[in-house]
């Protein structure tokens, strides 16, 4: 039952999840050519489906926004880049939701060893660490 | 002493009889709402009854949004840290031998190290690489104690469950305070399978120690009882001392859900809409209400 679901999960692709079908595809295209500018992206994604050149400018304008594309002016034209390589974007995705895994277990429905690594005074970090420490055998 | 096993089935218990209540009220509003849509609002119980059907939606959106988000969350994460799967490494099966944990462990590549047990039907547990790359073969297997012992229990689907009844019941309070001893409750158990399986205690507590961000440890004397301890403060006061956790489920939360349940009893068994009991109601709904529509906004 978890395989199951957890395989139809996996066919949907991470950057598709987390960024959407278009934003992935132009990600796609950027983490593939390097520099793009709009009209470069929108010819390469046209030989799979039709696109506006406005929407794919739109697009690219709110990559650039969230911090995934930088851009420099060539002329009148905007030439885009991509701000972190695919494994470096999928790391900050991954660390991300780990923190969050951390900080809102509240809605994550796992059981997990250490729920709040940082909610812990020094005086339990001391007691703790005596008992790790300890001498013998310490059964209880 | 209120175990984690019996806390959740008190806690099932209390919620069944609640939703009973409950729905026995709302059913008795429907023919009331009927005719107020018919002849339009006459008297104060005719207001009584918007209130109360207003409280019914709020009460039915929050138990599905929570219901909803908690697996969205979880799908997402979960999705996300398996698409780094690697294999089992030869130190994880050695750790794992005996356990029955074969073909259940997952682990991932990750530069942070964590452990959980996660999925509803059949469980499983999943070690990032890092916690296995600072582990020693002791302190892994005190963990894969501590996770089967969730496995086992299908704590996951517990509390999924329990917060689902927590968020749709809020208008008795006293089953979130159930939650939270649960949540707690479960970790106990689950340190106590661990040293009671492993012979020693301090195989489990290198582990939560190794876990341990780094920060000033300075021994600032004993361990001062405090209100409002954290899950993993209060798992080391128990490895280090042993003792029992006592229940803390404030009498005012209990007082509010026996009151409002009664209050609804009464508005179900009567004809009419009383506006006293039902201002009883009113208030543990507000005391309730605003608890968990606050935890929606923090999270």
């Amino acid at each position: 039952m978890a395989e199951q679901s957890l395989r139809r999960l996996r066919r949907i692709g991470s950057d598709e999840k987390f960024l959407g079908p278009l934003e992935a595809a132009v990600m796609e295209r950027l983490w593939k050519r390097g520099t793009a500018t709009v009209r470069d992206v929108v010819e390469d994604l046209g030989r799979t489906r039709a696109l506006a050149y406005t929407t794919v400018m739109t697009i690219m304008t709110r990559l650039h926004t969230k911090g995934l594309l930088e851009r420099s002016r060539d002329g009148k034209t905007y030439v885009y880049r991509p701000a972190c390589s695919r494994e470096e974007h999928r790391e900050r995705l991954s660390r991300d939701l780990v923190r969050g895994l951390v900080d809102e277990f509240g809605e994550v429905a796992l059981a997990q060893f250490v729920a709040e690594l940082d909610g812990v005074d020094a005086a339990h970090r001391a007691a703790l660490r005596k008992l790790a420490k300890a001498d013998g055998r310490a059964a209880r | 002493m209120l175990r984690a096993d019996r806390a959740f089935g008190l806690l099932v218990l209390l919620a069944l009889v609640s939703s009973a209540i409950l729905i026995a009220l709302l059913a008795t509003l429907v023919p009331r709402v009927e005719l107020l849509v018919e002849r339009g609002a006459e008297e104060a119980g005719d207001l009584v009854a918007i209130l109360l059907l207003g409280l019914a939606t709020l009460g039915i959106t929050l138990g599905l949004s929570s219901l909803f988000r908690q697996l969205l969350a979880t799908l997402v994460l979960i999705r996300s840290l398996l698409a780094r799967r690697v294999a089992v490494p030869a130190r994880v099966d050695a750790a794992a031998r005996g356990l029955g944990l074969d073909g259940r462990i997952d682990i991932v590549d990750h530069i942070r190290p964590f452990s959980f047990c996660y999925w509803f039907v059949r469980p499983r547990i999943c070690l990032s690489t890092a916690l296995v790359g600072r582990l020693d073969h002791e302190e892994l297997r005190a963990v894969l104690f501590h996770e089967r012992y969730h496995l086992r229990h299908r704590d996951p689907l517990r509390l999924v469950i329990a917060r689902y009844f927590a968020a749709g019941l809020y208008v008795v309070p006293v089953v979130e305070d159930l939650v939270a001893h649960f949540t707690l409750e479960k970790e106990l158990e689950a340190d106590e399978d661990a040293v009671a399986a492993m012979g020693d205690i301090r195989p489990l507590a290198r582990a939560l120690y190794a876990l341990l961000p780094d920060a000033d440890d300075v021994d600032l004397g004993l361990l001062a009882p405090v209100g409002s301890l954290s899950v993993t403060e209060a798992r080391i006061d128990h490895l280090v001392e042993g003792t029992p956790l006592a229940a803390r489920i404030p009498v005012t939360s209990i007082a509010l859900s026996f009151g409002a349940l009664a209050a609804a009893s009464i508005l179900a068994a009567t004809p009419g809409m009383l506006v006293a009991p039902a201002s009883l109601l009113f208030v543990a709904a507000i005391s309730g209400g605003v608890h968990q529509v606050r935890l929606v906004v923090q999270r």
